[in-house]
């Protein structure tokens, strides 16, 4: 009665039907999707989180590297999970991670390089004191 | 010879095209210029009178039927005008109709039926007629504009001779000579189209020519108001003249001549006092004839014109152009005759200008302005002629006064160029011992105006006015016969004083400096090294030196600086000032017009002479009346009249002929004309019972009145010179009148010309204050209108406009400020939470159904 079109509740409600060691067990042992999804959306809420609330700026970039790596882990996954069932195509996933780390090492380097223009500027890397778009 | 008539204008116009457009650019010397006028008109000259010849005397004469160019060809279109609707003259159609039809009626009726007075119905119609009018460039050749051919050429060739002398030593000979020749054109032209339409192209040609000459010295305030003058004044005639060509279109549909009088010779007579369409056409015509033949009341202009060079005063002023009125009248003498009221005008107004110029000619003190006073008064005589019904003979006195007149005047030109442009009589006297030619030649003139026997005058003089002793055309011929009579007195009165005041007696201009002011400017010129330029250069010649009234007596002054760069003779004369005969190229025409003056009247010889002569007219066609008498119209026989018996007629029998005809004609237009009270030959005639021995009474009366003239002349002016003073003073107030000329000029001077620039200055006030009032009285207002409409727009909609926005924006402008924090983070929550509404919404239904999967597993 699930509409199995949502795969990741599905999953998730799936698992709930067994029973609750057994469960354990085998999620400890056979990891399934649905748990690198879980661990990928939590890191992907903490980076979120982290850009949203923090002040420092170089917080913020750590953060903002976590939601990449959750986008990171989420590809991983659904590459694991597509070369199981057998896609000819399912390394696609890990190129992607690889070109997401690319760019998230460039875009460190050219962030933190503005963060030190910054710093040089308005000597401070706290966001709520750096309000130019503000007219 | 006839078909090569075209040539006749046309020469004269190449002449003037390649003096007046080359002339001056290619530096033609005065030979060649005056080579090429001279030469062309010369040959026109022949060209006429090998022309006239073969159409008068030649084997194949077709005199006296007009001969017009385009039967040999020579004609074009010119204005191809299309249909005309013929809406004058009903009135005399039917009168014409009517008319017909009752002597066709009575020509049925038996004698005994004729004398019963019977009804006759007439049945008229008056349906518009249309004509085709297409008028075409053709020249005619005929009695009349042979003779105007042969004195324009003629007379013309002479003073084109006179002129290069005259005018020797101008800066503007070329332009001279150029516009002489424009005016051959043009006054051959008028004499010789064949139509009104061509006759009008002339008559403004010669009026532009006229223009031009009398205001050749344009750089002298006097010859340029002059030329205007003259140009204003025949504008009001010819705007007579040109009412009156509408007319004649309107009428007959045509303006071909022998179309035009061939219908017009069947109107009927309208006698004094109706104003028929062809008196009104006569009027017109005969307002264009007074501007352009300087009669009363628009004679102003002439006596003006002789600003212009002498030659031109000559040539136009005198022997043609001023003519050219009486050649109008005459060549529509059909018209004129159908309208006794227009011949008594012509007549009394001929009347008037020739004793009113004669009168004003005794007092004038410069020799041209004496002149022009004669020209008009002989120019009266001749519409007199025209007016009692005698066109032939006023034709003759053109002739004859052509001759006379232009020699006169060309005569006052060698005295005014002897004399180093000294043109007052009051510094002459003595002349005929400087001046043989000039005085012998001039002596012919004053015999002939004054009407000795044998000179031209005589003749066309006399002939005038027995005409208007013995008219019965009009009434009242008695009074323009005394008019007349009094005026060839006066005539011959002050003719006798200008040769008095200029050839004989004292030798005035010694005791003064006689050189014009023109010399010491030509003087001045060559001191500053001034360029000889027409435009710049003072002119020489014709320069009064006196105001009218101005007082001359003897001028003490240095004669010394009157340094000669004056262009001909010798320049040792220039300190004396003693005159000098003026050079063959002057004197010879006047040799030549001097005897055409003297033999000239013999071609009109009176019908007094018969016994002497055989003949009434003797010499058959030689003689003018015979000669113009097939183009006028005969009043009686309502027929031009028939060419009289001519060569082949015996003279006896040809006098007799005559005789009965002029005593028909002379009783039978009576009838024609009614009753025109007191004739004065006819009362004299009654006594004496000798129609012969009346007209020798006339002709004695003449002779009689010519000699009085001539001995008054003498006795003031030579044998007690200081008579004149003293009649002048008894006389003062006559003598003012006529040395101010009536005070016309100062009369029209208030009447016209002042009234005329208060109508402009009352127009222009109407136009500056009413109609630009107006114009700007709706800019104040339009102005006014922008100005609320600006201020509605301003405070209502502008208001509204800015009350509206700033009051919304005021209102929202917080809550969206609020949103702008300017915080980096705020914006990325706002997209995150924007991202989860979306992705929610996209899965609003999945997310639904989920909730409801877990509460129901829940529970």
């Amino acid at each position: 009665m699930l509409n199995s079109s949502i795969p990741t509740l599905a999953l998730l409600f799936q698992e709930a039907e067994r029973g609750r060691f057994d469960q354990m067990f085998q999620a400890a042992a056979h990891p399934d999707l649905s748990k690198f999804l879980v661990i990928g959306a939590l890191l992907f809420i903490i980076g979120v989180a982290g850009v949203l609330t923090r002040r420092n700026i170089i917080v913020i970039f750590m953060s903002i590297e976590l939601i990449l790596n959750a986008a990171n882990l989420n590809f991983i996954a659904f590459s694991r999970y597509l070369s199981q069932t057998g896609n000819p195509n399912a390394l696609a996933g890990q190129i992607f991670t690889v070109f997401v780390i690319v760019v998230a090492a460039a875009e460190a380097a050219i962030g933190l390089g503005i963060v030190i223009a910054l710093y040089r500027n308005k000597e401070t890397i706290w966001v709520d004191e750096i309000d130019l778009l503000k007219w | 010879m006839q078909k090569y008539i075209w040539l006749v204008p046309l020469l004269p116009l190449i002449g003037a095209a390649i003096n007046g457009l080359l002339g001056r650019k290619l530096r033609f010397s005065e030979t060649l210029i005056g080579g090429i006028a001279v030469g062309s008109v010369a040959l026109s000259f022949l060209i006429s009178a090998a022309a006239v010849y073969s159409y008068g005397f030649g084997g194949h004469a077709e005199w006296p039927k007009p001969y017009l160019t385009s039967q040999d060809g020579f004609s074009f279109n010119w204005i191809p005008g299309g249909a005309v609707s013929i809406n004058q003259g009903g009135e005399a159609r039917h009168e014409q109709q009517a008319q017909k039809q009752i002597e066709e009626r009575l020509a049925a009726m038996t004698p005994e039926e004729r004398s019963q007075p019977h009804p006759i119905l007439i049945a008229t119609t008056d349906s518009p007629r249309y004509s085709l009018l297409n008028i075409e460039w053709s020249y005619q050749l005929d009695p009349l504009s042979s003779i105007f051919m042969l004195i324009v050429t003629g007379v013309g060739l002479c003073i084109f001779v006179f002129a290069t002398g005259y005018m020797h030593g101008e800066a503007g000979f070329y332009r001279f000579f150029a516009y002489m020749g424009l005016f051959m054109f043009a006054m051959l032209v008028l004499v010789m189209g064949s139509n009104f339409l061509m006759m009008f192209v002339g008559w403004e040609g010669v009026g532009l020519c006229s223009y031009l000459l009398i205001g050749y010295y344009f750089d002298r305030q006097e010859a340029a108001n002059a030329s205007r003058k003259a140009f204003i004044t025949n504008r009001v005639g010819d705007f007579g003249f040109a009412l009156a060509i509408f007319g004649v279109i309107a009428t007959f549909g045509s303006a071909q001549y022998t179309e035009v009088f061939e219908q017009a010779k069947s109107f009927p007579i309208e006698l004094l006092g109706h104003w028929g369409i062809l008196s009104w056409i006569a009027l017109g015509l005969f307002i264009g004839a007074c501007g352009k033949s300087a009669q009363l009341p628009l004679h102003v202009w002439l006596p003006d014109a002789m600003a212009g060079p002498t030659p031109v005063s000559a040539l136009i002023h005198a022997a043609t152009m001023v003519t050219a009125g009486l050649y109008m009248v005459t060549r529509t003498n059909v018209i004129f005759q159908h309208s006794q009221t227009m011949l008594l005008v012509v007549a009394l107004v001929g009347a008037a200008t020739a004793i009113f110029a004669a009168t004003i000619g005794i007092t004038q003190n410069d020799i041209k302005k004496v002149l022009a006073y004669s020209t008009v008064s002989q120019l009266g005589f001749m519409f007199m002629a025209c007016g009692v019904g005698a066109f032939a003979i006023g034709i003759f006195h053109v002739m004859t006064h052509a001759f006379f007149k232009a020699l006169m005047f060309l005569g006052a030109g060698s005295v005014i160029h002897g004399m180093h442009h000294e043109q007052d009589m009051r510094r002459m006297g003595g002349l005929k011992k400087y001046m043989p030619y000039t005085y012998w030649t001039f002596m012919a003139g004053w015999l002939a105006i004054c009407g000795i026997i044998p000179f031209s005058g005589f003749w066309s003089k006399d002939e005038i006015l027995w005409k208007s002793a013995s008219t019965t055309h009009i009434p009242l011929g008695w009074i323009v016969w005394l008019i007349g009579t009094i005026a060839a007195t006066c005539t011959a009165f002050y003719m006798t004083r200008l040769m008095a005041m200029t050839f004989w007696g004292k030798e005035r201009f010694l005791e003064g400096g006689a050189g014009g002011e023109a010399d010491e400017a030509h003087a001045s010129a060559y001191d500053k090294g001034l360029a000889a330029h027409d435009a710049v250069q003072p002119s020489a010649g014709d320069r009064p030196r006196h105001e009218p009234g101005e007082h001359v007596g003897p001028v003490h002054e240095d004669v010394a600086h009157h340094v000669g760069t004056h262009g001909h003779g010798d320049s040792s004369h220039h300190g004396a000032h003693i005159p000098h005969e003026s050079p063959p190229s002057m004197w010879v025409p006047l040799a030549v017009l001097a005897l055409l003056a003297v033999i000239g009247g013999f071609v009109g010889i009176g019908p007094a002479f018969r016994s002497i002569t055989g003949s009434e007219h003797p010499g058959g066609r030689l003689h003018i009346v015979n000669w113009l008498n097939p183009i006028i119209w005969n009043p009686v026989t309502r027929e031009f009249n028939p060419a009289e018996g001519g060569h082949e007629a015996a003279p006896a029998e040809g006098a007799h002929a005559e005789a009965t005809a002029t005593a028909e004609g002379a009783h039978g237009s009576a009838s024609v004309y009614g009753d025109t009270g007191f004739n004065l030959a006819h009362s004299v005639e009654n006594t004496t019972h000798s129609e012969l021995a009346t007209e020798w009474i006339f002709i004695v009366i003449s002779l009689i009145v010519a000699g009085i003239g001539i001995l008054l002349g003498m006795l003031f002016y030579v044998w007690r010179p200081e008579l004149p003073n003293i009649w002048a003073q008894r006389l003062r107030p006559l003598y003012n009148a006529s040395y101010h000329k009536y005070w016309v000029d100062e009369l029209y001077g208030f009447v016209v010309t002042r009234r005329t620039m208060d109508a402009a200055r009352g127009v222009y006030a109407f136009d500056s204050k009413l109609v630009d009032g107006i114009v700007n009285g709706l800019a104040w207002l339009s102005r006014q209108f922008s100005r609320i409409v600006g201020g509605v727009d301003k405070y209502f909609v502008d208001g509204l406009v800015n009350t509206v926005a700033a009051f919304i924006v005021r209102l929202m402008s917080p809550l969206f400020r609020a949103a702008q924090t300017g915080f980096t983070q705020n914006y990325a929550l706002v997209m995150v939470l924007g991202l989860m509404l979306a992705v929610a919404a996209f899965f609003a239904k999945d997310i639904v159904t989920a909730v409801r999967a877990i509460v129901a597993s829940v529970f």
